[in-house]
């Protein structure tokens, strides 16, 4: 890769950002991984649900403990202002003024509430980018409707679609569309608005339901149902064309290896893989149609063999032969995995209270610039000061009074 | 240029893969003009289903028609001389290239990050590869399900006393595509004011690692390791209950606290549901109590004879009139009839053209008052814009576009 370093792509974008909780607080994370110096107001009055959540550093909780609220708000800084007061309001509107956009996830009219709403920000500072990422939108008869990551998996259509077909929908097990569906669809939009306004000089309002990125997430089988009538259902892991194409156990306490054949020749290196067992070499089982037939049958005859097998070495043993395998790994496997580790993709750094501890990195690196995160998660409030002096012309003596008087709280 | 679109006036070109695909449809959809080369046979894509009245016809592909609607498709051979060097121009005049090959398979065409460069220095050039640029796994063969497998979130899905299982719909690959949508137009961003662009290189599995959400800190900080635990409640009164029509995914509790738990009372108290008091008894504030078997299984005795007895709707309507993170699990036909999907006009018409009919698609994932999102046209006819695109190429001789497969 080429040695001209470029600093960070997203440098001298400033970000006013009241996310708090999920996808509102990864979109911000991600563009200040990318360079934007992203400004996180909160207030210790309120906290952010996350700072209060599992897990916290040996297992002692504190706002400045938790692993998942650092893994989100790493490369941020953050200011506590009490939104309830008067003069808060105030200074957050000062600090909307400074910055080019604003993020928020919270229900709509909340913003509003405060004084900060795009109407009334705007007209302050028109070219301003204004994101608000409510559950279900700032408009239609269920806006204020509430939910959280589960709940959407669960309206957006991805938890029907996962699971056994006869048993209850399981989804990912996760609140996914809080990781990657949300988060990414704001970034991108949000950096689309900065290519528009650097054009023309103009700003705007992005509206975004959290369940309309995540249906986007499904098109497949929203057209099989809008142009075939077929209203799909859960398959667990069968493919629609390949088999095998599933998880098989392998040897220890709950160790499985995912394999997927795509085409003869990969089914024949996986018998050889497997050691030719004469019962995986009859003829049933050459071509794909026979595959597909019988593939139940199948599942349980390749897992049958793939029990005495390493899932790590079986893997590899497959993949030497061009087979589609991936041993299926928990959360240790994942931070010693040799892949991720070469890659760089966990990053440490040291906190004050925590010490050091892992970070996701992104999942993308830059020829010429760097990628996030480098700075470690702040503690609560920790730049109410830094970010008084520098943007909002206070004087340390004016930061202090107002801390006391339960503004900067 | 139009101010009517956000992404006006960029170029984008994409070597068309199942790993770009999301990534292209993004940019076209805010206005970018979305190139997609196929290889003469068509893109991968085109031979997945589901197809239109299932025939399975590389124009009928309703996999193919999401991910492509409003990009132009060109066909070209890059493993062929005169369709490598209708490439390199191609995206010699581009601002983004999108490429999902394994790494250096596209050095032998010229098609490669350093060889660009030097035609065009403002290149962004975005690879999105299962594993990376780099690393032991760099040629690993994949699918979805092995990388969901590698990147952990197979791990946390299913049943307690099943295998890992599958989310539905390439969200490993999709994941790859939405990452490199961020990260493809920051880099945009800076290569414009710099006059430089730069090397994007996408890893899918650490994209996977990414939904993990705490599971690593979990483990790092607590020592324990998250598993699967579909099928059963996360916690008393969160999760997915049997309804009489379906089912309801409910958490009576909230996230990270019970601030919910009371409004889970009032609403069953109100509802008369047999036994509901007895869930104001003080144990039920105490969130580690909630995590106990027992208090699973008092919750459920409480309430599954109550939610089976209802429909989705009833129990969607009054429990958030209690204010209560509830929502019914939808199946594909109950989005498509979602009151507020369909009040904001979420979903959108595109024509096929190849059959003439239109097609109901999801539509706009965000709106931006300014410059809203729209599709630029159906999906593409494979080559369909060979003669619109491949003539722009100053100096192309024509006879090598027509080799390439020029309509």
């Amino acid at each position: 890769m080429s040695a001209e370093r470029q600093p960070p792509v997203l440098e001298g974008v400033r970000i006013a950002d009241f996310s708090w909780i999920g996808a509102g607080s990864y979109a911000t994370k991600l563009l200040a991984d990318l360079g934007a110096e992203v400004i996180k107001i909160e207030s210790s009055v309120y906290p952010d649900l996350l700072r209060t959540s599992r897990p916290f550093k040996d297992g002692v909780p504190g706002v400045n403990r938790s692993g998942y609220f650092a893994d989100r708000n790493a490369s941020k800084r953050s200011i506590t202002i009490n939104m309830k007061s008067e003069r808060g309001r105030e200074l957050a509107k000062a600090l909307i003024v400074k910055s080019d956009v604003v993020c928020n996830n919270f229900a709509p009219g909340v913003m509003d509430r405060w004084g900060v709403g795009y109407e009334t920000v705007s007209a302050l500072k028109p070219d301003l980018i204004f994101i608000s990422m409510s559950m279900q939108g700032a408009t239609g008869p269920e806006k204020d409707y509430i939910g959280y990551g589960m709940t959407m998996t669960a309206l957006a259509g991805l938890q029907h679609l996962t699971g056994l077909p006869e048993r209850l929908p399981v989804g990912t097990g996760t609140n996914y569309p809080d990781h990657i569906p949300n988060p990414c669809h704001a970034a991108f939009a949000i950096v689309a608005a900065l290519i528009h306004r650097r054009r023309t000089g103009r700003g705007q309002f992005i509206d975004l339901a959290q369940t309309e990125p995540t249906v986007a997430m499904l098109g497949p089988a929203v057209l099989d149902y809008s142009v075939n009538g077929r209203n799909q259902t859960r398959t667990g892991n069968a493919h629609p064309v390949f088999a095998p194409h599933g998880v098989y156990p392998c040897a220890g306490e709950d160790r499985w290896i995912a394999i997927c054949v795509e085409n003869d020749a990969q089914w024949q290196a996986l018998v050889e893989a497997l050691g030719g067992a004469p019962s995986l070499s009859e003829a049933r089982w050459r071509t794909a149609d026979g595959r597909r037939r019988e593939r139940e049958a199948l599942d349980k005859l390749i897992a049958g063999h793939a029990r005495s097998h390493e899932a790590g070495d079986l893997m590899k043993r497959l993949q030497a032969r061009g087979v589609p395998a991936g041993a299926v790994l928990d959360a240790p496997g994942v931070l010693r995995d040799e892949q991720l580790v070469h890659r760089g993709h966990w990053r440490r750094l040291d906190h004050p209270e925590m010490g050091v501890t892992t970070y996701n990195r992104q999942p993308f690196q830059l020829s010429a610039s760097e990628v996030g995160p480098t700075r470690r998660a702040p503690l609560l409030g920790e730049h109410t000061e830094e970010i008084c002096t520098t943007l909002l012309g206070l004087s340390p003596a004016e930061v202090r009074e107002l801390k006391e008087a339960g503004v900067l709280v | 240029m139009s101010d009517a679109r956000a992404l006006a006036g960029v170029r984008v070109v994409e070597l068309a893969s199942t790993l770009t695909s999301y990534c292209g449809k993004l940019f076209a959809d805010l206005g970018a003009e979305v190139v997609l080369v196929e290889p003469p046979e068509g893109s991968p894509e085109r031979r997945e289903g589901p197809f239109i009245d299932d025939r399975p016809d590389p124009e009928g592909s309703l996999t193919f028609a999401y991910f492509n609607c409003g990009k132009k498709s060109v066909t070209l051979d890059v493993g062929h001389a005169a369709g490598a060097d209708s490439a390199r121009r191609l995206i010699g005049g581009a601002d983004l290239f999108l490429e999902g090959t394994p790494p250096g398979t596209l050095a032998a065409s010229g098609l490669d990050y350093a060889s660009l460069k030097r035609l065009n220095p403002r290149l962004v050039y975005t690879s999105i590869t299962a594993f990376g640029q780099d690393g032991s796994y760099a040629r690993f063969a994949y699918s979805d399900l092995t990388l969901l497998a590698l990147g952990g979130l197979l791990y946390l899905g299913g049943y307690t006393d099943s295998p890992p299982l599958r989310v539905y719909g390439n969200q490993a690959l999709q994941s790859a595509s939405l990452f490199g949508a961020v990260a493809s137009v920051s880099a945009l961003y800076a290569a414009a004011a710099r006059g430089v662009g730069q090397h994007v290189d996408v890893s899918a599995q650490e994209c996977v690692a990414l939904a993990l959400e705490n599971s690593v800190q979990m483990y790092e900080l607590e020592g324990t390791v998250r598993r699967r635990f579909g099928g059963e409640q996360r916690q008393a009164g969160t999760g997915v209950f049997p309804t009489q029509d379906g089912y309801v995914c409910l958490m009576a509790a909230g996230i990270a606290s019970n601030r919910f738990w009371r409004n889970t009372v009032q609403w069953l108290c109100a509802e008369g549901v047999p036994g509901a008091q007895a869930l104001n008894d003080p144990e039920w504030s105490d969130l580690d109590y909630l995590n106990t078997a027992e208090a699973k299984r008092r919750f459920g005795e409480i309430f599954l004879p109550y939610s089976r007895s209802k429909t989705s709707a009833y129990l969607y309507e009054t429990g958030q009139r209690h204010r209560l993170p509830i929502c019914p699990v939808c199946s594909p036909a109950e989005l498509l009839a979602n009151r507020q999907l369909n009040a904001r006009g979420y979903f959108v018409q595109a024509l096929h053209a190849a059959t003439g009919r239109q097609l109901t698609l999801p539509g706009a994932p965000y709106r931006l008052s300014v410059t809203p999102w729209a599709l630029q046209g159906g999906p593409p006819r494979l080559g369909e814009h060979n003669g619109e695109i491949l003539s722009r190429l100053g100096g192309a001789p024509r006879a090598t576009a027509n080799a390439q497969g020029g309509a």
